[in-house]
């Protein structure tokens, strides 16, 4: 424990500081981006985290991600349909936006490329602490993606479905939204995609005062594919943003989740549901930070576990000092359904304001029982039951979001998976 | 609500005025020269007039000590500190090795008479012999009235007295500093020593290994319920020393003993280092309780001074049903960093850990457990209440992990903080970890200030404020209380008092 070590590049690291060179020329930006661009690959040059980080202790990237594919400019993605029947489909395929923008009605949509041209997207490329090896993989070789503002008041009646998509190679894609004060949606992060490829995906959210947004994560990589993302997202006065997460694929997944509260009577709801199996390494990791006063958070996780997988989920409640009144609740369910899986869960809660009310709770457990022998003395058979009671587990999750659409589309994608693994 | 300026100020005054164990003592010392190295080592080696193969173990670990980083995952922050500018060696000079109390500096059992700490069976030590039972009951008739407790008394460096050796010896037990352990039973030892914590475990057991000058040792023999509570008493006197003290504590098959150590310090603008390493082993069917009431001076208001509490505590379940149990109350320190933890080895063994950690001015906890299942039909209980005041922070920290073998480990954890004042943080850092399908693990863990409607509840029955607080806390780490033995929890409970009077918020 804790003997010197001269650090020595991996091929992966080596790979990544080759091809930023190689790729100079390509990526855009204007003077400030680049300036972000060159501090990243800096940290990237530090070395990738081990699990001597504290927060990549049960996910050891430098070890994972032993190695990385090329770029590959000739990959190309087939189109996929969207969640939600009648969303307003915007795709970046094989890590490049539509140049075909769609004109709906109160929201504005640029292309990220565009942004960083301009250097508007300079400030969102900040890295958010010292150990951000996603955000500086992204920042330095992003090349593309959207930036979705919605206007004030605007109230989208279809939900909003961001593809991001591709077919081996590499990828690095940002996702932007600003919702207006008051502003109501839905926004669909899908990623998916086909073939061995490694993919960071950062998506920044702003609400302003009042906005309510729901943001669907459906991740479903096929198991040969390392998933790298990161939401973040800044709540303002009364804004309201309920956060939904299903990861269900990847080989290595790691979904972080950085959220603010910087305005009073923020509220939050993060549900999350990971469904491993085969070989995969999923890693779920949030922060939160109440900054202000009265301020809300409930985050609900729901891990199934089978196969070999590996599942991980890391929860860091920060209260400030100043956020007095803060209500904060987390809990991390795990069901271990195999031998040879596992689960590491490790929720914080770092307090330093005295007038509030947090906890959390984690379990981990197979399924009970008396539950299945009250299912099998009906006649069900035991595998069956066995089914019913994982669907259960999960689905409760779904179920609360209340848009009927959603949840069905949902638990379409959850059948999917079931069918597939059960 | 946030604290009114009176709490701040009534916080500010506590530590100070409040540890009553702050007093110094002039005790002709024999010290080794500030510093570490080889020679150093096989100074302290000479000095205990140890064996050949003690002294290797010291250096093997000390060679490896010089090439560790000091951890720094822990909440706590603190200068860096200057390791060679301790000694690491100091004993009261009129100690070579007592026999008996009479052979005892007057000075130094004035100064546990003075902590309350029953050395007074000394009749039976200075060798008017008195084996009748109810004599005996009689002469330790001081402070712990329901019951005999036998005292080891380290004095900085040494090991000054063993109290009820004899008696013990009749059972069966083995009860006696580490030093003399090393130099009477070398088999015992060397079988058990470092078996539990290695040499290499972590960069302060790994400094202790190579420099450890005292502590207990005990060994109950297979079948043996051990007839009476086994105490050591930790006292730190000079100044700039480390105190690295080793315990050893063996369970035989079917054996059962209770512990407790307690461990106070004078009141020094310096920090003082301590470093323990505490190594529990129950054979098959055998039970260890270990208590620890922790006092170290905790620094004044300005958060000057105080103990640096680095420990390394950790029991094996090495055999089937058995079972350790770790009780701690802790409101001492300057900084605490100690996690006593089980590994559940046997099959059908249990761990249990109850702790309350209370921390007021400018205090530094981090402090949990670890239980590691690793044998069938295992299970832990982890109870810990964080109780933080003024300017401190409280953390906890606990693991528990199932391994692919340990079908059926079962764990519950509960933790509570419980928050008095603003300026104060509690945290909570659970690290669960499980690879096999039939572990169930449960975490739950909450943080909370002492609701308005409870106070108001006691206050309207017309009780004060304070002892309203006094009252709600003390509800609070009841679970925690009551393992500990009876004649502490009573000590305990009115340390908690202490540390928390005037922290009204």
């Amino acid at each position: 424990m804790n003997i010197h070590m001269t650090p020595q590049r991996t091929p992966t690291e080596t790979a990544l500081i080759d091809a930023f060179s190689d790729r100079l020329s390509l990526l855009p930006g204007d003077g400030t981006v680049m300036l972000k661009r060159d501090d990243a690959i800096e940290a990237i040059k530090s070395g990738l985290p081990t699990r001597r980080v504290e927060s990549w202790h049960y996910t050891d990237l430098r070890r994972l991600l032993a190695s990385i594919p090329d770029f590959d400019p000739a990959a190309a993605p087939k189109a996929i349909a969207p969640v939600v029947e009648g969303s307003a489909v915007l795709p970046v395929l094989n890590g490049v936006s539509s140049t075909k923008l769609p004109d709906i009605e109160g929201i504005a949509v640029q292309r990220l490329s565009e942004k960083l041209e301009d250097g508007s997207a300079a400030p969102g490329l900040d890295l958010y602490g010292a150990d951000d090896a996603i955000g500086a993989l992204n920042t330095a070789f992003v090349v593309d993606g959207y930036f979705v503002d919605i206007a004030d008041g605007a109230e989208l009646d279809k939900p909003i479905e961001l593809q991001n998509l591709q077919a081996g190679g590499q990828t690095h894609v940002r996702l932007s939204v600003r919702a207006g004060a008051g502003a109501k949606a839905v926004i669909v992060e899908r990623q998916a995609g086909e073939g061995a490829a490694m993919v960071s995906s950062v998506s920044q959210l702003l609400l302003d005062e009042g906005a309510e947004v729901t943001w669907l994560i459906v991740q479903e990589q096929p198991d040969t594919a390392t998933h790298l993302a990161q939401f973040k997202a800044h709540l303002g006065k009364d804004a309201k943003l309920t956060l939904f997460v299903m990861n269900a694929g990847g080989k290595l997944v790691r979904q972080e989740v950085v959220v603010r509260t910087t305005g009073e009577g923020a509220d939050f709801t993060l549900r999350g549901i990971n469904l491993l199996a085969g070989d995969t390494h999923t890693d779920v990791t949030m922060v939160l930070d109440h900054a202000v006063p009265h301020t809300a958070s409930t985050e609900v996780i729901r891990n199934v576990v089978t196969g070999r997988a590996r599942g991980v989920f890391q929860g860091r409640i920060n209260v400030h000092q100043y956020a007095q009144k803060t209500n904060a609740k987390m809990a991390c369910n795990t069901l271990l359904l195999s031998d040879d899986g596992e689960f590491s869960t490790k929720p914080e809660l770092e307090i330093f304001a005295d007038d509030v009310v947090c906890g959390h709770g984690a379990t981990v457990t197979e399924i009970d029982h008396s539950h299945l022998f009250y299912l099998m003395a009906r006649g069900i058979d035991e595998k069956s039951a066995r089914g019913l009671l994982v669907k259960a587990f999960v689905a409760e999750v779904i179920e609360e979001l209340d848009d009927e659409a959603i949840v069905e589309a949902l638990e379409t994608r959850l059948d999917g998976w079931f069918a597939a693994h059960g | 609500m946030p604290a009114v300026q009176d709490t701040i100020d009534r916080v500010r005054k506590i530590d100070v005025d409040q540890y009553k164990y702050g007093f110094q003592t002039e005790i002709a010392m024999d010290k080794a020269p500030k510093g570490l190295s080889e020679d150093i080592i096989r100074f302290i080696s000479a000095k205990k007039e140890e064996p050949s193969w003690m002294l290797e173990w010291r250096l093997e670990a000390y060679r490896r000590w010089v090439t560790l980083d000091e951890p720094k995952w822990a909440r706590v922050h603190y200068p860096k500190i200057d390791f060679q500018d301790l000694h690491y060696y100091a004993a009261p000079k009129s100690t070579p090795g007592p026999t008996s109390l009479s052979d005892v500096d007057p000075e130094l059992l004035r100064v546990y008479e003075k902590l309350g700490i029953p050395l007074r069976e000394q009749e039976i030590l200075a060798g008017v012999q008195k084996t009748d039972a109810s004599e005996l009951e009689e002469a330790s008739d001081n402070v712990y009235k329901s019951g005999r407790v036998a005292v080891d008394a380290v004095f900085d460096s040494v090991s000054v007295v063993t109290t009820f050796k004899k008696e013990l010896a009749q059972a069966g037990v083995i009860f006696c500093s580490i030093s003399e352990a090393i130099r009477e039973h070398p088999e015992l030892v060397k079988k058990y020593l470092g078996s539990v914590v290695p040499t290499s475990d972590n960069f302060y057991a790994t400094l202790n290994s190579a420099v450890f000058t005292d502590g207990s040792f005990v060994f109950v023999p297979k079948g043996v319920r051990c007839p009476m509570e086994l105490s050591t008493y930790f006292r730190m006197n000079e100044k700039n020393t480390g105190q690295f003290e080793r315990t050893l504590i063996i369970a035989e098959e079917g054996a059962y003993v209770s512990y407790l150590e307690g461990c106070t310090a004078p009141q020094r603008d310096e920090n003082q280092l301590h470093a323990a390493v505490v190594e529990l082993i129950a054979l098959d069917d055998a039970e260890i309780k270990y208590s620890t009431v922790q006092n170290w001076y905790p620094g004044d208001a300005e958060g000057k001074g105080g103990i640096y509490n680095f420990v390394t505590k950790r029991g094996d379940c090495r055999g089937h049903r058995s079972k350790i149990s770790w009780t701690q109350v802790e409101t001492g320190s300057a900084i605490t960093w100690k996690y006593p933890s089980c590994i559940l080895r046997g099959d059908d063994s249990s761990g249990e850990f109850y702790s309350i950690a209370v921390s007021n001015g400018y205090q530094q906890v981090d402090s949990g457990t670890k239980m590691i299942h690793l044998g069938k039909n295992t299970s832990s209980r982890i109870i810990s209440k964080g109780i933080a005041a003024g300017y401190s922070q409280n953390t906890y920290r606990g693991q528990v992990s199932a391994h692919r073998k340990a079908t059926n480990a079962r764990n519950f954890t509960n933790c509570d903080s419980l928050l008095i004042g603003d300026q104060c943080g509690a945290h909570t850092v659970p690290y669960m970890e499980a690879k096999n399908a039939t572990a169930q693990f449960e975490h739950e863990a909450t943080t909370s200030k002492i609701s308005e409607d409870q106070k108001f509840y006691v206050m309207q029955r017309g009780i004060p404020e304070e002892e309203a607080i006094a009252l709600i806390v003390n509800g609070f780490v009841k679970d925690v209380i009551q393992q500990l033995p009876m004649e502490f929890a009573v000590e305990a409970q009115k340390l908690i008092g202490i540390s928390l009077e005037g922290s009204v918020g």
